[in-house]
């Protein structure tokens, strides 16, 4: 009998939970290690965050789900690591804490054979100053919880403006070094459309800001699309987006504090700057959880799982390289740690070789530039890629890993929704392919340009819409569930 | 496009282009939307299954 420990139930920790109870024989083992009980389709926030879904249309209870898959679920957070067990006991362990209001604060050690670490990133409010969601007028989409408290702070500025007071609106990225722009584009798109579609946007000044050197970098260093008779950058597609809707912007912007009214920025150029603001959305910096690892003589081994940014070590290229040398070789592939073969990393939760965006640096030394990215799609097809060849190790006895995945071959696909609605919504359809540029196999534009694009329009929408129910179809496991991809 | 009009010349949002009233009507035409939903399908699925490959 196998032992499988999944730490995380988001999309990479949930997608490989599914795929090991489905191919995996009741006699093995399958737990997972989750602080919340509750799944929640995260690209679907963006609607909370406006009012046009709630929390209960995005997410759905594990705790049945994987009693009916016979999952032994522990509704708990991880601490530490013991890969190689300690003196009491030979297999390694998760030391956990509970969250759950029954066991609140209880430690257990949570043995295993392999072990998932799909904890995704610690969303790093605290390394911004002042960025606290729910506090005076900053918001956040990052969880459903915070996506249902934007959408009250929201409304609360638009009753201010149909009263007629005037209301600035700051959305983009909370640190020099965060990630996720498409998020926060989205939001801002539909922040925008939500005011328009109420006649109120003589009073409202929308403004994007963010660490991106150039828009529509999306901390993929941007792509090339083919539209028009002309193959242009992402850029132009972004900032047109922009221009068509009056929403201004602020780039190379790295934030360093907010207070109650007024956003204080450096940029590359070295300046410090200041934004007022009614109503700010900003993405954090990512991070990992902080866990500790420890070795059988319980030595630190901190360093072994974990890189300086507390994300797991993988089969990744770590060698520090400018920017030029930089390939798709250094990408992993598998996410497998490389000093205990029998703990994987999908998701978030792996450390990435380096940015996929040129780094950058200000006049006084501060990086500022969009961090790699990791969306649903990647981390979906990774938590499957582990979990089939965790159930072939477990089945043939051989720990050769046959299935692979990298961001530097796999593309995805990005529906960048600009407003709901089935007749009146809009979106951008985007592809990319691959996630991460290989100028090896593509010189001329870093993807492949005849599946690389990016299309706005209402079927955009009707896609994101599809997706939402699609992929929560997926993930509560009805039936035929794995017929749907990642 | 009339949000064009209050763009500061010289600033950078004077300077990426903007889509026509043609444009955007097709953006929103319905049978023609139909049509490219089926297409953006297609093509979303060619990448998945690459990406699965």
């Amino acid at each position: 009998m196998a032992k499988v420990v999944v730490l995380g139930a988001g999309v990479a920790g949930h997608t490989a939970a599914s795929y090991l109870q489905k191919y995996l024989s009741k006699q093995h083992q399958i737990t997972v290690v989750s602080p919340t009980s509750t799944y929640q389709w995260i690209p679907s926030n963006i609607w909370v965050g406006v009012g046009r879904m709630t929390a209960e249309d995005i997410k759905f209870d594990l705790i049945p789900l994987y009693k009916k898959w016979g999952i032994e679920f522990l509704q708990a957070k991880a601490i530490s690591f013991y890969p190689e067990g300690d003196n009491d006991t030979n297999s390694g362990y998760v030391e956990v804490e509970y969250t759950s209001p029954q066991k609140f604060g209880l430690k257990q050690k949570v043995p295993f054979d392999f072990l998932i670490n799909a904890t995704g990133p610690k969303l790093n409010f605290g390394a911004t100053e002042g960025l606290i969601p729910g506090q005076g007028n900053i918001a956040s989409v990052c969880t459903f919880g915070h996506a249902t408290e934007a959408w009250k702070l929201f409304k609360e500025k638009l009753d201010k403006m149909k009263n007629g007071q005037k209301q600035t609106f700051v959305i983009g990225t909370g640190h020099p070094t965060a990630t996720c722009q498409g998020a926060a584009f989205e939001y801002i798109l539909n922040v925008d459309f939500e005011i328009k579609r109420r006649g109120l946007q003589d009073l409202a000044e929308v403004i994007w800001i963010t660490n991106e050197y150039e828009l529509g970098d999306f901390g993929m260093g941007g792509a090339f699309i083919k539209k028009g008779g002309f193959i242009s950058n992402t850029k132009l597609f972004a900032e047109s987006y922009f221009v068509e809707r009056n929403i201004k912007w602020i780039k190379r912007a790295g934030v360093k504090k907010i207070d109650a009214h007024k956003i204080f920025y450096e940029n590359l150029d070295g300046e410090y700057l200041e934004q007022n603001y009614d109503f700010a959305m900003l993405i954090p910096g990512f991070a990992g959880h902080g866990f500790k690892a420890f070795d059988k003589q319980n030595s630190d081994i901190t360093d072994c799982l974990f890189a300086p940014n507390g994300l797991m070590k993988v089969d990744a290229d770590y060698t520090p390289r400018p920017f030029e040398q930089w390939s798709v070789q250094d990408w992993p592939q598998t996410y497998q740690n490389p000093s205990y073969p029998n703990i994987f990393a999908p998701g978030i939760a792996f450390a990435p070789p380096h940015s996929i965006s040129k780094p950058m640096t200000s006049k006084n030394g501060t990086p500022i530039f969009a961090t790699a990215p990791r969306t649903g799609m990647p981390s979906g097809v990774m938590g499957k890629v582990t979990a089939e060849n965790i159930i072939a190790w477990i089945k043939t006895g051989d720990p050769e890993i046959k299935h692979r995945a990298s961001m530097g071959r796999m593309g995805a696909a990005c529906i960048v929704s600009a407003g709901y609605g089935m007749s009146k919504g809009t979106a951008a359809t985007m592809t990319v392919s691959p996630v991460v540029p290989d100028w090896d196999k593509f010189p001329e534009w870093g993807r492949d340009i005849k599946t690389t694009m990016g299309e706005p329009g209402l079927a955009g929408h009707w896609l994101k819409w599809l997706m939402h129910y699609m992929f929560l179809y997926k993930a509560k496991g009805k039936p035929f569930w794995w017929l749907i991809p990642e | 496009m009339e949000n064009r009009l209050v763009i500061d010349k010289y600033s950078e949002q004077y300077y990426p282009p903007t889509p026509t009233n043609f444009t955007l009507f097709w953006r929103k035409f319905i049978p023609f939307q139909i049509l490219r939903f089926i297409i953006l399908t297609l093509k979303i699925i060619k990448i998945v299954v690459k990406g699965h490959s």
